[in-house]
């Protein structure tokens, strides 16, 4: 059975600024109790383009069944962290900078299953091609 | 509380990515008849020694990534993928020899080895306990497994398994221009998609071309 994995930023929020906290709950659901691993839960920035990929991770936590009470991960957890000044989301032409909180749950058998919540860091303007013709 | 899952393609993404048109991010795709089964099968009867041949951007990688989870059911893989002017291996032939039954090398970009590592790896790995599986721009001596190509069809075909917005803005015609423009060479076919998607992207109905 494939897990239901609910990432909610607080207020619904999705816009941050350089220096603003941003708070996250998660929560497991649908999958019995044992079939879980572990978990793991960050906030990261990615590109996304043409050519290679890069990846920062600003945050990153990780639950495993032994350090969890009864064994459960499932139950609603929180994260809280201060969001770095850079890089800034942009959504350029060549290159595109995205922002998210990702979790990834550790099954059984070696499967895992992953879900990201965006989220924008900064105002930078996205790019039109447009705009990129005028300046050549 | 809202979700959203990683197979979710952002509004503002463009399907022609890195992210999403990478070797692995989409299983090598067979035409009629043929499957990884039965590569990895004919592999076993080639007494596991095998190379796939075929020009810049025909999809060895990523035929080599589609077979590798059958191979690793039934060898014991070393993947060895040899990238940006990478001439030597990390680890000594010899010290691999020993041990375990069912060793299997595989090396993408094999020519980049010098001659006397390949005829090393060659001796080596022969026999009915070891093997070894490489991808190539020519022929490198082994025998032939697979050999790839783009025709029309094909690149039509790793378009369609796109998410579907590349569908709704890239027709048939601008894959078959970029094909004969690129000579065939499918990842420098789905770079140039790339832009096209771009360039569309900003128009009101991001139509298609006729």
């Amino acid at each position: 059975m494939e897990p239901l994995i609910s990432v909610a930023l607080r207020d619904g929020k999705r816009v941050y600024h350089p220096g603003d906290t941003l708070t996250c709950e998660y929560q497991i659901d649908g999958v019995a109790r044992d079939e879980i691993q572990a978990i793991e839960a960050s906030v990261l920035w990615h590109t996304e383009g043409k050519g290679d990929e890069d990846l920062g991770v600003h945050y990153f936590e990780r639950h495993t069944v032994g350090e969890v009470n009864g064994g459960d991960l499932r139950a609603l957890r929180r994260l809280e962290t201060r969001l770095p000044n850079s890089p800034l989301s942009y959504l350029g032409v060549v290159v595109k900078i995205r922002w998210c909180v990702r979790v990834r749950v550790f099954l059984r058998r070696g499967k895992d299953v992953v879900v990201q919540h965006p989220f924008q860091l900064g105002d930078v303007p996205a790019v039109v091609l447009e705009q990129v013709e005028q300046e050549e | 509380m809202e979700s959203s899952s990683c197979a979710m393609l952002p509004a503002d993404a463009n399907p022609f990515a890195t992210r999403w048109t990478r070797p692995g991010a989409i299983d090598y795709l067979f035409p009629p008849g043929q499957s990884a089964a039965a590569l990895v099968d004919r592999l076993e009867r080639q007494n596991w020694q095998g190379q796939i041949v075929g020009p810049h951007g025909s999809g060895k990688t990523t035929l080599l990534l589609t077979l590798l989870p059958l191979l690793a059911a039934r060898r014991n893989v070393i993947h060895v993928r040899l990238a940006g002017g990478q001439r030597r291996l990390s680890f000594s032939p010899d010290s691999w020899r020993d041990g375990d039954n069912c060793k299997q090398l595989v090396v993408d970009g094999f020519e980049q080895l010098r001659p006397w590592t390949r005829a090393r790896l060659k001796h080596t790995y022969r026999g009915r306990m070891s093997g070894l599986l490489v991808t190539a721009h020519r022929d490198l001596g082994l025998p032939e497994l697979y050999s790839t190509d783009v025709p029309l069809e094909m690149a039509c075909r790793v378009v369609a398994a796109l998410p579907p917005e590349a569908n709704r803005v890239i027709s048939e015609r601008d894959v078959a221009e970029c094909l004969t423009r690129h000579a065939g060479n499918m990842r420098e076919v789905l770079f140039a998609l790339y832009d096209v998607f771009e360039q569309r992207r900003n128009t009101s109905d991001g139509s298609v071309a006729t």
